[in-house]
């Protein structure tokens, strides 16, 4: 079991982010290497000046879910905004970091309800592909990422929920620190509170979720985190 | 299907693979925003007619031939193999689609489903699957361009036969033709339809406002693009662009065509001339004073339909408004934001295939047929051929009970002097 341990929290953390990058780098080149379109412009009028902002409003605040699906947008601006708050969230589980603290906080971020919100997202993603006509729309992609992200999602909060709400104290910062600071140096080391503990497994499955997520990532549709502000900006001129 | 067709085929498909498609064939989340976008779908609630379903039919390909999970893992996004039977459902989306955009304006992430759908055309071109009647316009339009001369004597009758027809409209100075044709040195060179409808009240309007102006011994509307073959699309375009550049105009004007417009606009590429709609220009010529109009000739209410390649794809959306604002004190908007109008369900080539897709185009248009009544006009003006014989024939089927006009003949009806 210990073996297994290893596998996962150290050498498929390195050829997860391995086939991240390079897979992302890949795809990215190629979809900007192929030449542009020969029209002059794909975009919709009326036109709203910069074209740049207005890209980025769509981007980042999807007027147009908001308009059309309130629901599905209260869902995924909670989402997108706990994503950014859990990858702020695990940049402090190499080190802590002054800009971040801003707002004080414990690490890590959130009192365990970044965790909360994401997998309350994910369910409701989830069981809205069951209903028509999203069911119709949808494909064995849509179920695997999101069944992958609810996994990944649930095993994290859930070490992050024992801590913060079970008063839980084996597993603590210092270990998840020094785990993942000698990954980023390429000296694992695995404190024995990492593989040892009641809630080691937890840790174990989340990074396996993680690592298959991160490898998936780039074949995948959630390509749409690099690509949907260029194509909003064809969409605005 | 034997594999050498197959395998031209994926190259057509492959010569589809630019930025902007490889863009829209990566990124759908499929996350239904767009479910109530379309007009068809709207009107007959079947999911097949929702965008993302059918540009799905195009990326299920894209993932069989263009991406490694094709062949590692096709359970995972539903990759399929091109067939007969693939092709079928490929052009059930594409001429279902009227290219109108509409969906584009709901999509978060802003994928075009008529670049989609033009993938799916040009694969049907290359299976010689086509629509029969589209491919013939568009070769007769092409042949048209290669051998002028043949038509020239017939074409140049026709037009003399129309000029008394424009001078009871506006009486021309005298010595002055009323349709001037292949004038050199002309400033403006106006491209017309097939169709006296589409040259006298236009005609009219350039003689008022005193404009120098010639007219093309070509068509505007390019069945090219209708059919989805960009090497058609292109001679057809070049036809006009080169009678441009021999006569040395500084602007072509196309007419109440839509997707003419769009072609013309946005794939000449860098002209000496400049392109305007025919919208634009009357518009400038009231603007300007060149041009009187009488604003209580229509005492009804007018509403206007806004072309979708003219306004939302194209962005003729104030000169219309303008126009009517000059034309009455009754004019009713049918949306408050242009991008939303409904597409009137006859673009992308439907209406040229004419009675073949007439059932379609009733049952599909049922959105459109409510905005309409909604507004109480009793003239429903437009200013493109394929959307006036559209909204024409739902005035009928749907006895709508509005006299549906040429946004130019309302104004050419309404000149003084």
């Amino acid at each position: 079991m210990k073996t297994i341990y290893y596998l996962i929290l150290v050498p498929m953390v390195y050829l997860a982010f391995l086939v991240f990058i390079v897979g992302t780098i890949a795809k990215l080149a190629k979809i900007f290497g192929s030449p542009k379109n020969p029209s002059s412009t794909l975009q919709i009028y009326p036109q709203k000046n910069p074209p740049w902002f207005w890209a980025l409003m769509d981007s980042f605040l999807m007027p147009s879910v908001r308009r059309h699906k309130p629901l599905h947008w209260v869902f995924l601006m909670s989402f997108h905004i706990a994503l950014l708050l859990l990858i702020i969230g695990h940049l402090e589980l190499f080190k802590g970091f002054n800009v971040f603290q801003f707002i004080p906080h414990e690490i890590f971020l959130g009192k365990g309800f970044v965790g909360l919100v994401l997998s309350l997202a994910l369910l409701f993603f989830l069981f809205r592909r069951f209903a028509s006509p999203v069911r119709d729309l949808s494909i064995p992609e849509d179920y695997y990422l999101l069944i992958l992200l609810f996994l990944t999602v649930l095993f994290g909060a859930q070490m992050d929920w024992a801590r913060r709400w079970y008063g839980y104290g084996e597993l603590s910062v210092s270990d998840y620190q020094t785990y993942l600071t000698s990954l980023l140096f390429f000296k694992p080391e695995l404190p024995a509170a990492v593989y040892q503990s009641g809630h080691s497994f937890m840790l174990v499955l989340h990074v396996f979720f993680a690592n298959l997520f991160i490898m998936i990532f780039p074949f995948s549709k959630i390509m749409h985190s690099f690509l949907t502000i260029p194509m909003n900006k064809l969409r605005r001129g | 299907m034997d594999e050498k067709t197959r395998d031209d085929l994926l190259k057509l498909f492959q010569s589809k693979l630019n930025q902007a498609m490889r863009f829209y064939l990566e990124t759908c989340s499929r996350c239904g925003t767009c479910t109530e976008a379309c007009h068809v779908y709207a009107s007959m609630g079947q999911t097949r007619y929702i965008s993302a379903y059918r540009h799905e039919l195009v990326r299920r390909i894209y993932k069989k031939y263009f991406k490694g999970q094709g062949t590692a893992f096709p359970a995972w996004g539903e990759s399929r193999e091109l067939t007969e039977m693939a092709l079928q459902d490929l052009s059930e989306a594409a001429y279902s689609c009227t290219g109108c955009r509409r969906c584009m304006v709901y999509c978060p992430h802003g994928i075009d489903t008529q670049m989609l759908m033009s993938i799916a055309k040009l694969l049907l071109v290359g299976a010689g699957t086509e629509p029969e009647i589209l491919s013939m316009l568009a070769d007769t339009s092409i042949e048209k361009g290669k051998s002028l001369e043949f038509f020239k004597e017939s074409f140049l009758t026709g037009i003399k036969n129309l000029e008394a027809q424009v001078v009871e409209k506006w009486q021309v100075e005298a010595g002055q033709t009323p349709i001037p044709m292949d004038a050199e040195g002309a400033d403006l060179l106006y491209v017309a339809l097939a169709g006296a409808h589409s040259i006298i009240p236009a005609a009219a309007i350039f003689n008022a406002a005193r404009e120098n102006w010639t007219l093309s011994f070509f068509e505007a509307v390019n069945f090219g693009a209708f059919v989805g073959d960009p090497t058609r699309t292109k001679l057809i375009l070049e036809r006009i662009i080169n009678e441009a550049r021999r006569l040395k105009v500084k602007e072509v004007c196309i007419c109440e065509c839509g997707t003419a417009f769009r072609v013309m606009k946005q794939q000449s590429g860098k002209q000496p001339f400049k392109v305007s709609s025919i919208t634009e220009v009357h518009a400038r010529y009231l603007r300007e004073g060149r041009i009187r109009v009488d604003k209580n000739k229509f005492k009804e209410i007018i509403t206007y339909h806004d072309p979708c390649q003219m306004a939302r794809n194209g962005g003729v959306i104030d000169e219309p408004r303008y126009i009517l604002s000059q034309l009455t004190g009754n004019f009713k908007d049918m949306t408050d934001d242009v991008r939303y109008n409904w597409c009137c369900g006859g673009g992308g080539g439907l209406v040229a295939l004419g009675e073949e897709t007439l059932d379609f185009r009733m049952k599909s248009s049922g959105v459109k047929v409510d905005q309409v009544k909604a507004t109480g006009a009793k003239i429903l003006t437009t200013a493109c051929e394929n959307c006036h014989t559209q909204l024409s024939d739902l005035n009928d089927h749907y006895q709508m009970g509005v006299e549906v006009k040429f946004l130019s003949s309302l104004v050419a009806d309404a000149l003084i002097p």
